[in-house]
């Protein structure tokens, strides 16, 4: 057996390599993405079409982020493929706990302010001044938002939950605020329904790599349910790369892709939504969503074609998982 | 090459989704794959990545797909897709409250002892579950858990039992709530905002005419009235698995006996039953009922069920305790609290203002907190015991998840298969079919059936919606609803749990069955379930007012359904107006003579003669209505010769105009290669561009020649018909409008008198020629008559009068003797008023209340504010057939 790993040795190397150097790519794509949009660097297309400093650092970043990745989960720290997808699989959950809070935080505070605002009731708390700073969502967004973004960071340190599977129960909640208020007090506005749709999209975007994870994809196993299941990870490892990891880079790319792309222009500017005032100020982070949904997934299937390649090699301690109830 | 390419996105995605890799990144996947491919090859081969593209390329139409995949959530028109999440938690926490098991162990007693009786039991307990939870794995599960055990030891055949299961199951996907209803009535809008724009271009071509009127545009849907319309269906088909049971058991009663029933009959018996039904016999009144009343939208409904099924679980699971009735009670007083006050309040938070409001709303927000309090006590229940809340929570994530990821997918898969110009073939094919509208329809619905052995309803409805609905719904041969549609399809889908190898039904089954059911026991029971399937689409095919009443009739009777004159009603409503004329002509006749013979000498001139003209209008729409019917009959009978002509050179035109396009492309090619000099293809292009003349000039020559004239007249005919209906419309609002005006005035002349005005303060105004204060005076009056019927004539004074002192009070000398003469006109007008009102109230009254109430459901229909029930109930008749408007095309 010790010596059957040890053949595996290699390739077992060049898998992980790969895998995290995919997760590197991401984080600095990001990085990248951030200096590009809101520091307006030149890019990293331009270093190559005429060097220049800037691109040259924004280069750094890719370089950078690999080099220090490899390094420190795949060199420095040997783990079996299992242990590393169990790994990156707990950091996304972190990760999307965060996400959790800052939406269950913003959604309230945000839907607050917008009744405040749309029931006049702002001028008995509120100077002129933060009032007016009130209707700007530029303003919400930065001071309102962001901080609650990062206060969510760390109250999804210090919290063990799941998170998102309580936007299940708060959208119900939000729903039935609207049928209260409809049926008895005859009162209904544009910024209900957007609490709604807000936690919606949150709900089935930050819950898909869960999903993945808990095997709740649905799949078509005419063939799948009947072979080995050596060969059910070779078949996954392979999807994992040409399908899942193709689709969600491709959305991940074409998203942030500059400064007019589906994410990154609605968010440089705070949009809103047509009803304006009256709505709620979080329509950007419905794109922003979209983002969210293809680097989780990203990292996601990272940790699963790892499991993957683990089945394949037949590594110990398979996890156990089982089919939902599907409807 | 595209061709090559969408053979290749077909066969990855074959491929993609046989090797097991979930179906929500398999179908993306391989399109963007099979994009970035053709990208690759088209820059390699050619130099220009777009080569191989139907237009535009590679990254435009990647980034199509990941736009159109974040427009099911960024827009509000998809909100209905909300309805889902919702849904689902309610059916799931239905399930964990063992609703499932009390039911099917209440009605197996209840039902046992008739034959066949355990197999109906299941059957209704399907139909039950499928109206609240409509989750198919979860019910399947607890009928093969519970059910399936006592009719094997009561010797129904295990194909029997697990066919009526496995079906029973499946009921939840077409009976509403159903999610699959939801995704096609999302995916069913967008269709016939396309095939809407489909048909007007149709229209352009085939008449020339740039705008097409709305009459001839396609009906489109949405989910509440995909669940009304699905309602009949259900139901038919539930009656169809019954009365199937009921005959098996009656030719062969060893496969399906009756069981008798060992405990007694008693009291407490029926205390169960009746206990057992309240739970779900309460959701469905309260989701399904408030959806068919109107009153609530889909998600509003999703909400209340959901809230329901926390209540009855939070009741269910801790039975037994003391007080575990308290939450439900306490939940049930504040509703009735909540119905009290809206039932005897004016229950609007902005509007309130006298005393009583405030104090209706303040008992509704009392309600509204008592049931707060106990939701969220059912809720910390439910969390307490076992963690129930957190179970259902995941699940609803996680089944939530697993629907709209697909959603998401197919965005980008639809993008994929247009970019290959997938979506023209299949148009391409299906308007080549000969035999119209019916041929498309079953092609269609026999590759949906197909495709059901192999996927299920989400990547179905995602995948094949989008591409053949707006075809189909563009046909103007038949014309049919989007609503109608989908429940077609709806129940079409449902095979797709029953048929193998890959029916969900069957394999949630399979895993709860008992070994000694052997799997081809299954598939064989699945078989006649199947045929019914297909049967009662056959029957709600046939017959599609099954589908399009209950709609048609909410959308009539609802506080915001369309005006009388809405022109999609008109039609239906003449016909209702001529078979009123049918019954009571004469009557009619009769009122309009009697109203001739009124004497209006009374009124002032131009009243006068405006209501007389009404009189002369009433029977001239009388006349034109019946020369409508005529002209219709005749149209008809014209028809038959004129529609196959029609369907035949609509169809030439067809092929000619894809020989032109075709002719276009290679012409193109030709001038491409005429700088290469590259021979051997020259001519081989050549060749087709002179086999492609031939062939057009053989279709041209097969128009008959006669066409153009045969055309021209049914044309004719048509516009006969289309005159007569606007000349009716337009003398019967007339025949209505002034003597109702006429009543409002008479109505209004106690008002006139009170507002007497004396005038003696104003001319003396004038007189001391304070003009400022004049006006002043005048506006008041003004303000006072314009709420007054018929003081026109006075109002249009006094603007006249205000307009001559402005401008003198401009001028250094003011022209007293001018404003004076206006000011007479002003008081001879005001009262002339005064005198001929009540002289003609007196005279008339009464006659024109009789005119007017013998004309209004017939002639004044169009005038009223809102339809009337009764017509309205008549008119969802009509309007529930589908209209064949192939004629105007």
């Amino acid at each position: 057996m010790q010596k059957f790993n040890m053949l595996r040795g290699n390739s077992r190397l060049v898998i992980r390599l790969f895998g995290w150097n995919l997760l590197s790519f991401l984080l600095a794509f990001l990085i990248n993405n951030y200096l590009t949009v809101v520091l307006e660097y030149p890019g990293v297309r331009s270093f190559f079409s005429s060097p220049n400093k800037l691109g040259f650092l924004q280069v750094g970043v890719y370089v950078c982020s690999s080099f220090l990745i490899s390094y420190y989960f795949v060199f420095y720290s040997n783990r079996s493929l299992r242990k590393d997808a169990e790994r990156i699989h707990l950091f996304n959950v972190f990760l999307i706990r965060w996400f959790f809070w800052a939406v269950l935080f913003i959604g309230i505070t945000d839907v607050a302010i917008a009744f405040l605002r749309v029931e006049k009731f702002l001028p008995y708390f509120a100077s002129d001044q933060v009032i007016s700073l009130l209707n700007k969502p530029i303003f919400v967004g930065s001071y309102i938002h962001i901080p609650i973004f990062l206060i969510a960071f760390f109250i999804a340190l210090f919290t063990r939950t799941l998170g998102f599977i309580w936007l299940a129960l708060l959208i119900v909640l939000a729903e039935l605020l609207i049928v209260i208020s409809r049926f008895v007090f005859s009162y209904e506005q544009p910024f209900m329904a957007d609490l709604v749709r807000y936690w919606y999209a949150a709900l089935f975007l930050f819950s898909s790599a869960y999903t993945l994870y808990d095997e709740g994809h649905v799949r078509v196993d005419i063939i799948y349910a009947g072979i080995s299941g050596r060969l059910q990870g070779l078949f996954n490892a392979i999807g994992c790369i040409l399908l899942g990891l193709s689709t969600s880079l491709a959305i991940v790319l074409i998203a942030f892709n500059g400064k007019y792309s589906i994410i990154n222009k609605p968010v440089m500017i705070f949009e809103v939504s047509q009803t304006g005032t009256v709505g709620m100020f979080v329509k950007y982070q419905l794109a922003l969503f979209l983002g969210v949904f293809g680097c989780t997934m990203i990292i996601q299937f990272v940790s699963y074609f790892f499991e993957s390649i683990a089945d394949y090699y037949q590594e110990p301690e398979k996890r156990s998982s089982f089919t939902v109830a599907y409807n | 090459m595209e061709l090559l390419f969408l053979i290749i996105l077909i066969a990855l995605m074959a491929l993609a989704l046989g090797s097991g890799f979930p179906v929500a990144f398999a179908l993306p996947g391989s399109a963007i794959l099979t994009i970035g491919l053709a990208g690759v090859s088209g820059f390699i081969f050619t130099g220009d990545a777009s080569a191989f593209f139907h237009s535009s390329g590679p990254y435009e139409w990647l980034s199509a797909g990941v736009t159109n995949l974040r427009a099911v959530y960024w827009e509000p028109e998809r909100d209905t897709l909300i309805a889902i999440p919702l849904f689902i938690f309610m059916g799931l926490m239905l399930q964990r409250s063992k609703v499932a098991e009390d039911l099917l162990l209440a009605m197996a007693q209840l039902f046992g002892r008739i034959p066949g009786g355990l197999g109906i039991s299941v059957i209704f307990v399907g139909a039950l579950l499928a109206a609240t939870t409509g989750i198919v794995g979860a019910t399947v599960v607890a009928m093969g858990l519970i059910s399936l055990p006592s009719m094997l030891r009561n010797k129904y055949s295990p194909s029997l039992a697990t066919g009526t299961i496995a079906a029973s199951g499946t009921l939840g996907q077409i009976i509403p709530p159903s999610i699959v209803l939801i995704i096609l009535a999302d995916q069913l809008a967008s269709a016939s905002d396309q095939a809407s724009s489909l048909r007007k271009s149709l229209f352009k071509e085939s008449s020339g005419e740039l705008s097409m009127p709305s009459v001839l545009d396609v009906t489109s849907t949405s989910a509440g009235e995909m669940f009304l319309g699905a309602l009949v269906p259900g139901v038919v088909l539930v009656v169809l698995y019954m009365l199937y049971i009921l005959t098996i058991s009656l030719i062969r009663p060893n496969v399906a006996p009756a069981v008798p029933f060992e405990g007694k009959m008693d009291r407490k018996f029926w205390i169960r039953i009746i206990v057992t039904l309240i739970p779900p016999l309460t959701l469905i009144l309260l989701v399904l009922g408030s959806i068919l009343m109107g009153i609530a939208t889909v998600n509003q409904a999703g909400a209340i069920g959901a809230a329901g099924a926390v209540f009855m679980g939070g009741f269910r699971l801790t039975l037994g305790n003391k007080n575990a009735a308290f939450p439900s009670i306490l939940a049930v007083i504040s509703v009735f609290i909540i119905f009290y006050c809206i039932g005897n309040y004016e229950m609007n938070v902005k509007a309130a203002g006298s005393w009583e409001d405030y104090f209706g709303l303040w008992l509704g927000a009392f309600g509204s907190i008592l049931l707060t309090v106990s939701f969220v006590w059912s809720l910390i229940r439910l969390v307490r015991i076992d963690g129930i809340l957190q179970g259902v929570m995941l699940e609803t994530s996680k089944t939530t998840s697993l629907v709209f990821i697909i959603l998401l997918g197919a965005a980008i898969l639809t993008s994929a298969f247009r970019a290959f110009g997938g979506e023209e073939l299949v148009r391409n094919f299906l308007n080549s079919l000969p035999g119209g509208f019916w041929s498309k329809f079953i092609i269609v619905m026999a590759v949906i059936f197909v495709l059901g052995f192999f996927l299920d309803f989400i990547e179905i409805a995602v995948v094949v919606v989008p591409i053949v609905a707006p075809i189909l719904l563009a046909d103007p041969g038949a014309n049919i609803t989007a609503v109608w549609l989908g429940v077609m399809i709806g129940l079409n889908i449902q095979t797709s749990f029953l048929t193998p190898p890959f029916g969900f039904a069957l394999f949630y089954l399979r895993g709860v069955a008992p070994a000694v059911v052997k799997t081809v026991q299954i598939y064989k029971g699945v078989v006649p379930f199947i045929g019914l399937q297909l049967l009662a689409l056959l029957i709600v095919g046939s017959y599609p007012p099954f589908v399009n009443y209950l709609p048609t009739r909410v959308n009539l009777l609802s506080e915001n359904g369309p005006p009388p004159k809405n022109p999609k009603l008109q039609n239906c409503l003449e016909d209702y107006v001529s078979q009123q004329f049918q019954k009571n002509e004469n009557l009619v006749k009769a009122a309009i003579s009697d109203a001739k013979l009124l004497d209006l000498s009374d009124l002032p001139r131009n009243l006068s003669n405006d209501v007389f003209k009404a009189f002369d209008s009433a029977e001239l729409a009388m006349d034109q209505l019946g020369k409508a019917a005529e002209a219709k009959i005749e149209l008809e009978a014209a028809s038959v010769v004129y529609r196959p002509k029609l369907l035949k050179v609509r169809f030439l035109e067809r092929e000619i105009s894809a020989i032109d396009k075709e002719l276009k492309t290679i012409g193109v090619e030709i001038e491409r290669l005429e700088s290469d000099v590259n021979n051997q293809n020259f001519n081989r292009l050549e060749n087709e561009l002179r086999e492609l003349d031939i062939r057009k000039s053989e279709l041209v020559a097969q128009i008959p020649e006669t066409w153009s004239n045969s055309y021209r007249s049914f044309k004719e005919l048509m516009k006969k018909e289309s005159k007569a209906r606007q000349e009716y419309r337009r003398n019967a609002d007339k025949s209505y409008r002034a003597p109702a005006e006429l009543l409002l005035i008479f109505r209004d002349n106690d008002e006139y008198f009170k507002a007497f005005i004396s005038f003696n303060k104003l001319e003396k105004l004038i007189q001391l020629d304070d003009l400022e204060l004049a006006i002043d005076q005048l506006d008041q009056i003004k303000r006072r008559l314009q709420y007054i019927e018929g003081t026109d004539p006075v109002v249009s004074a006094i603007s006249k009068l205000r307009r001559v002192i402005k401008k003198e009070i401009k001028k250094p000398n003011h022209n007293i003797t001018k404003i004076l003469g206006e000011y007479l006109k002003l008081d001879k007008s005001y009262k002339a008023q005064l005198s001929w009102r009540p002289k003609s109230k007196l005279s008339l009254q009464s006659g024109m209340e009789a005119y007017l109430s013998a004309t209004e459901d017939t002639l004044g229909l169009r005038s009223q504010p809102q339809l009337d029930r009764k017509v309205a109930l008549s008119l969802s008749t009509c309007r529930a057939k589908h209209e064949d408007i192939l004629l105007n095309f």
